[in-house]
């Protein structure tokens, strides 16, 4: 450093950084005061020249006020006290600002400032000031209205600037205008009168005004005489500051004639009547009156700040207490002809309204714009594209009346195409005139057999949605709500009518054996009616057995085709019913098989789709041993998944404020537990009905099909949230759902395998029996939880009361139409929950038995498409009222399986889930949204339910273990592509990491 | 990156567990990097110089994940003793350990801020922990899960985990809503894309799955790699371009993304197990 330094010349003196010249400013003040040398800069205290101690508190970096922090002094503080005797009267104290003031104040009060000498003082500056403390000494000798300092603005400079002065030293003369020079000798005269009498006035305040603004206490007669006579004439170029003086009786800037400005013009006309006839008037207070009513008085008046707005009132504040000027603005530029031309017109045009005038030259040319020409072929009417199209059908002349044909089938057929077409337009006309065209069924639509019966039915079906539409105009339910009845809808599924329940149907209640015996009719006439034109001539699973393989075809055809089930088709009326229906469960597993292998081959990749249906496949109905397709389960599971689903989950406030995200559920009572309503559990049942129990049962008869179908999925897709966060159903006795749901598809299989229905009346009265105990075991449950029992978890389960039919009651009438294929899809197997699946404990072992066992359990699967026919004509329309959207891409071919599949499998997770997030409900009970009946559950503790939910699960588990495997690969896992990988997963559970 | 540019020859060996290394990580500016194996220690490396900075040991187990702060102050770890252990890196000494997983603890991650930990375990849960207050008990658990929890990725808003029962489920705070996207297949590790539009599920069915996370589309499925049985990590490279992915034969695979095709793949381990 110092040898850097060596090598540089400094020329000059260094400038010095301002901290050290601060620093050493402040060490030589300390040094002048000789106490400071030692102390740090905080314990250093600021005095004033005397010595006292100044900078209080902060300022010395403690708060030290006043005498230590009190008001007192050393001696102590005494308040002023007020002492008068005879002898010793208290004066009267006359306080002035100088016993307030700091001596500093003080001296800065009367201090002597320089200022600009009046010589030089351009502005007025000096002046003014000079004359607002003169005005403040007068002040304090006398008494004034207006208390305290005179404000800046009422002061004037007395004494003129220079430029006045030099002006009027070139013979300018005050209100003149500066080029004027020629002022007739009347106008100087009156000048000069005024200026005498301004002189005399202002010597009162000791202010002069100069004539260039009106003072305020200036003459009345300003008002009106200046601008009509005198300054009208000078001041052309300089414009005149009337102050007006407030002569009213009205508030401080009300101008009642601001809203009818002909009054004011009258007034001053009377009032320079008045003054011609040489007296004042006061200005009458009726008057007055009268103009404020004219007026508009200032809004917000009148309505209290407590009053709710209306709608109308919602503007009261918007304006505000806008006062506006009540300068008159004539009088800016007033001209004596004008002035003239207007007494004129108070006086001659009586029939003008006053205010107004009639104009002399009408410059203002109203500009016109011609409204937009419309065209001559302009129809005042919107057109709506589509199927309201129909309505302007109306006009179509109706086509004659046709007698029906004599087929009921076809009729029932036209009947429902037209219905349909009529509510969904033409296209689907077309749409289904393209597909069907090679079915002779559908004949009629390209005008062949009942074409003219199907235009006369099509126009009637316009005819009566028309109707319904002006209906629903007057705010009547949707017409397709309101039209659409049991009858209707069957028609247009394509049931047959059923002969026994028909007029049952009709009825809500139906007696619980006719509802048995309809959902069998239902399950047996319900088809699928997609085409499945070309059946793969390789596809003859059966060709050893050329009788089966007809049956197979003919069951194949009325698999695919859709429509009506022909009863009496099946050839087999031989057989007994059990071969028939192990039959049955064969074709399903062919055509199954026959399906996938068309699938595999539209998509390219398989090398020899049917190679296994001409080899390996067994389709026997024991032990079904079969070849395994991986690549069409591959292909299965590629259209399946991914899926994505999406449920409500609610963060909790600190994940919130720990991630910095606002909380979606802030303010949000954490929500109580739902109260399930009988009809929800009624409805949703198998979504929820679950357990370990049913395992047992399913390994037992385990030929158990998953009759899973779009319909549950509808329903649960119109049901939409609310399954979604249901809940509250595992405490439910699993027996009474297992007897009440799960007998459908049990005893459809029952009846296919083994025996028949012939135990009719004994189901009857187990269903009556389970809904007896059902809705006791509800109010048992409600009562317990009331009590704040829980209620005894499942009992255990015996198999042999599996097959009980549904009796159940509809409970509003979107249900009832769905009800009949709820019966159906409520079926048990489905509950392959995910409670029981405990992740710990499978071995490897497990997954192979997992393997094993699922075989048989898949030709089963196949059985579940008896209610596809349903399911598939449901979610048709249903797609059509876009409620269901599976599978929008709509391979015909492929749709059956792909909604099969999807949902099936989206069932099958949902139950998983839905048991899963119940648990995470009752265990966390927050994450659901708000929910309407909870009251009751109110007065369970959370810490209550979470505890029992938590042993619940828990010992759920522990029991779980027991049916683990089979849990898993119960038959009616729908998704038995993945079982082997689940399989697999298990293993991976136990992942190893050595 | 290119082709060429991909790694492919190893650069250096870390030798010093004893047992098996169940994961490794990089910190977050990718100078040093941890692992973590069934010795029951953590370990921290300097791989560019092959050099052992510290044993961080406390695990009662094996110690199956671990991951860094953004500020590389601090440590997570979890693993089979149940409990996730928060380190102060530099003194090596726990700062906090956080109980209440029901199994074996799989995956951990921080937060953004690193005032959450988030860890996936075998008892079916998501669990965050709050690193800033001093309470040890979860802020929240997600139990959703249908099975074992495998892996657990987190965004700015969002939770995302991998379960065995086959579905990526995507928690977001913000709206407060669980996105759950079912593979059909158990799912092993879950990865993000670094522009965060995409996840890679690598699935026991020796698939990896590319999935659109918005749509929850199925973008891509990389297959090629032997996964069954063991949880093999998978990442894609910083540009996107790639998918890397283990293989239980120990060795390492590259796919295109776009096409799925497998660009490069070497042996970079003698065998898994």
């Amino acid at each position: 450093m110092d040898s850097d330094e060596e090598d540089y010349v400094f020329f000059g003196k260094p400038i010095e950084r301002e901290e050290e010249i601060t620093n050493r400013r402040k060490k030589a003040a300390a040094e002048a005061s000789g106490n400071l040398r030692s102390l740090p800069p905080w314990k250093q205290e600021v005095r004033d020249e005397e010595g006292r101690r100044r900078f209080h508190g902060a300022f010395t970096g403690g708060f030290s006020a006043g005498y230590f922090n009190t008001v007192g002094t050393k001696e102590g503080w005494a308040p002023q006290s007020f002492t008068s005797s005879r002898k010793n009267r208290a004066e009267v104290k006359q306080q002035s600002i100088f016993n307030f003031l700091d001596e500093d104040e003080k001296t800065e009060l009367e201090s002597q400032n320089l200022g600009t000498s009046s010589q030089f003082d351009t502005f007025g500056f000096t002046a003014a000031e000079y004359a607002r403390k003169q005005a403040n000494k007068e002040q304090k000798q006398r008494p004034s209205a207006i208390p305290g300092p005179v404000p800046d603005e009422l002061i004037l400079p007395a004494s003129e600037s220079i430029g006045v002065k030099l002006l009027l030293k070139m013979g300018w003369r005050r209100g003149r205008a500066i080029k004027d020079l020629h002022a007739s000798s009347l106008y100087d005269a009156r000048r000069e009168a005024r200026k005498a009498f301004l002189a005399f006035a202002s010597e009162d305040t000791k202010a002069s005004h100069p004539t260039d603004f009106e003072p305020v206490e200036g003459e009345p007669e300003n008002f009106l005489a200046q601008p009509a006579d005198d300054d009208a004439q000078s001041s052309q170029s300089l414009p005149v500051f009337v102050i007006n003086p407030k002569q009213d009786l009205h508030g401080l800037g009300y101008d009642p004639f601001k809203h009818a400005p002909e009054f004011r013009e009258k007034k001053r006309s009377r009032l320079s009547n008045d003054k011609q006839h040489g007296y004042r008037k006061a200005i009458s207070i009726k008057d007055s009156l009268f103009g404020s009513k004219s007026g508009k008085a200032a809004s917000g008046f009148g309505i209290g700040a407590l009053e709710e707005f209306d709608a109308e009132d919602e503007d009261i504040y918007a304006a505000g207490y806008d006062f506006e000027e009540t300068v008159i603005e004539e009088d800016e530029e007033p001209s004596r002809l004008s002035v003239e031309s207007k007494k004129k017109a108070v006086r001659k045009d009586q029939g003008v309204l006053r205010g107004f005038k009639v104009a002399t030259v009408s410059d203002y040319q109203l500009e016109r714009f011609d409204p937009p020409i419309i065209p001559k072929d302009f129809v005042p009417h919107h057109k709506f594209p589509g199927p309201l199209e129909t309505l302007k059908k109306l006009d179509v002349p109706s086509p004659p009346e046709v007698p029906p044909p004599d087929d009921n089938n076809l009729k029932l057929l036209i009947e429902g195409v037209a219905t349909l077409v009529a509510r969904c337009g033409k296209l689907f006309e077309d749409l289904s005139r393209k597909k069907n065209q090679s079915n002779p069924l559908f004949s009629f639509l390209s005008g062949g057999n009942g074409h003219d019966y199907y235009d006369r039915k099509l126009w009637e079906e316009h005819q009566k949605r028309g109707d319904q539409a002006k209906l629903s105009l007057d705010g009547k339910l949707s017409p397709s709500v309101q039209k659409m009845t049991a009858e209707n809808r069957g028609k247009l599924l394509g049931e047959k009518p059923l002969e026994r329940s028909s007029r049952e149907t009709t009825s809500s209640s139906v007696a619980s054996g006719d509802f048995v015996q309809l959902q069998f009719n239902l399950s047996d006439t319900f088809k699928k009616p997609e085409s499945f034109n070309e059946l793969p001539e390789v596809a003859k699973p059966f060709k050893d057995d050329p009788a089966k393989q007809e049956r197979f075809e003919q069951f194949l055809k009325e698999k695919y085709e859709g429509g009506l089930r022909s009863m009496g088709s099946s050839a087999a009326s031989n057989m007994s019913e059990a071969a028939r229906a192990h039959e049955r469960l064969d074709f399903e597993a062919a055509a199954e098989a026959i399906e996938k292998g068309k699938r595999g081959k539209e998509s390219l990749i398989s090398e020899q789709p049917f190679d296994f249906l001409a080899t390996g496949m067994q389709f026997t109905s024991g032990v079904q041993e079969q070849v395994k397709d991986t690549h069409a389960e591959n292909l299965m599971t590629k259209k399946m998944y991914p899926r994505r689903e999406e449920f409500q989950w609610r963060p909790l406030p600190v994940l919130c404020k720990r991630f910095d995200l606002i909380d979606p559920f802030m303010g949000k009572p954490p929500p109580a537990p739902r109260m399930r309503s009988k009809i929800d559990s009624l409805l949703f049942m198998p979504d929820y009905v679950k357990g370990a129990k049913l395992e047992e049962d399913l390994v037992t008869n385990r030929d158990v099909p998953v009759a899973q179908t779009d319909a549950q999925k509808t329903i649960e897709d119109v049901a939409g949230k609310e399954i979604e966060v249901a809940a509250e159903n595992v405490e439910r006795p699993v027996d009474l759902y297992k007897a009440i749901f799960s007998d459908d598809s049990d005893e459809d299989v029952e009846d296919i395998n083994t025996k028949k229905v012939e135990d009719q009346e004994k189901k009857i009265e187990v269903a009556t029996t389970t809904l007896n105990r059902l809705i006791a075991g509800d109010f048992l449950e409600s009562l317990g939880k009331e009590l704040g029992l829980e209620v005894p978890p499942d009992m255990p389960y015996s198999t042999n009361n599996v097959s009980t039919p549904t009796q159940k009651e509809t409970p509003n009438g979107e249900n009832a139409i769905l009800s009949p294929l709820e019966g159906r899809t409520f079926c048990a197997p489905k509950s392959v929950s995910g409670t029981s699946l405990n992740p710990g404990q499978e071995t490897a072992q497990d997954g192979e038995l997992a393997k094993n066992e699922s075989i048989p359990g898949r030709s089963v699967r196949y059985s579940s498409k008896y209610p596809d026919g349903l399911s598939e004509n449901i979610s048709g329309k249903v797609n059509m009222e876009k409620i269901a959207q599976e599978d929008k891409k709509g391979k015909s071919s492929s749709r059956h399986q792909r909604n099969w599949s999807s949902s099936s499998s989206s069932e099958d997770e949902r139950s998983r889930k839905q048991s899963r997030r119940h648990r995470y409900r009752s265990s966390d009970s927050y994450s659901d949204s708000a929910s309407d009946h909870h009251d009751r559950y109110r007065s369970r503790s959370k810490g209550r339910r979470k505890k029992s939910s938590r042993e619940k699960s828990s010992s759920s588990r522990k029991h779980s273990k027991h049916h683990k495997h089979r849990n898993r690969d119960s038959p009616s896992r729908s998704h038995q592509v993945s079982e082997r990988e689940h399989s697999e997963a298990r293993k991976e559970k136990r992942i190893r990491r050595d | 990156m290119s082709v060429k540019e991909l790694p492919r020859k190893e650069a250096n060996v870390l030798n010093g567990h004893e047992g098996a290394v169940l994961a490794a990580r990089f910190n977050s500016d990718g100078n040093y990097c941890l692992s973590c194996g069934k010795d029951r220690t953590i370990r921290l490396w300097n791989p560019h110089r092959g050099i052992h900075i510290k044993t961080y040991k406390a695990h009662g187990r094996e110690v199956r994940d671990v991951h860094v702060t953004p500020d590389n102050s601090k440590l997570c770890s979890c693993g089979g003793d149940r409990q996730i252990f928060f380190w102060d890196v530099s003194t090596g000494r726990v700062i906090r350990k956080f109980r209440g997983h029901d199994g074996e603890v799989n995956a951990v991650k921080f937060n953004e801020y690193a005032s959450v930990v988030v860890s996936a375990g075998y008892d079916r849960s998501l669990r965050a922990w709050d690193c800033r207050s001093h309470s040890t008990e979860p802020i929240q658990i997600i139990d959703s899960f249908l099975d074992t929890v495998m892996s657990v990725c987190l965004t700015k808003t969002e939770i995302i985990g991998g379960s065995v029962d086959g579905t990526v489920r995507t928690f977001d705070i913000r709206i407060g809503r669980e996105i759950s996207d079912d593979l059909g297949q158990p799912v092993n590790c879950i990865s993000m894309s670094n522009d965060g539009n995409c996840i890679l599920a690598s699935c026991l069915d020796s698939t990896l799955r590319l999935l659109d996370r918005s749509t929850g589309e199925l973008l891509q499925e990389y297959k090629g790699h032997t996964c069954k049985s063991y949880k093999m990590d998978c990442c894609l490279t910083n540009n996107d371009a790639h998918v890397i992915g283990g293989s239980e034969d120990g060795s390492i695979f590259f796919w295109d993304l776009v096409d799925a095709s497998v660009v490069s793949k070497f042996r970079a381990h003698s065998s898994v197990g």
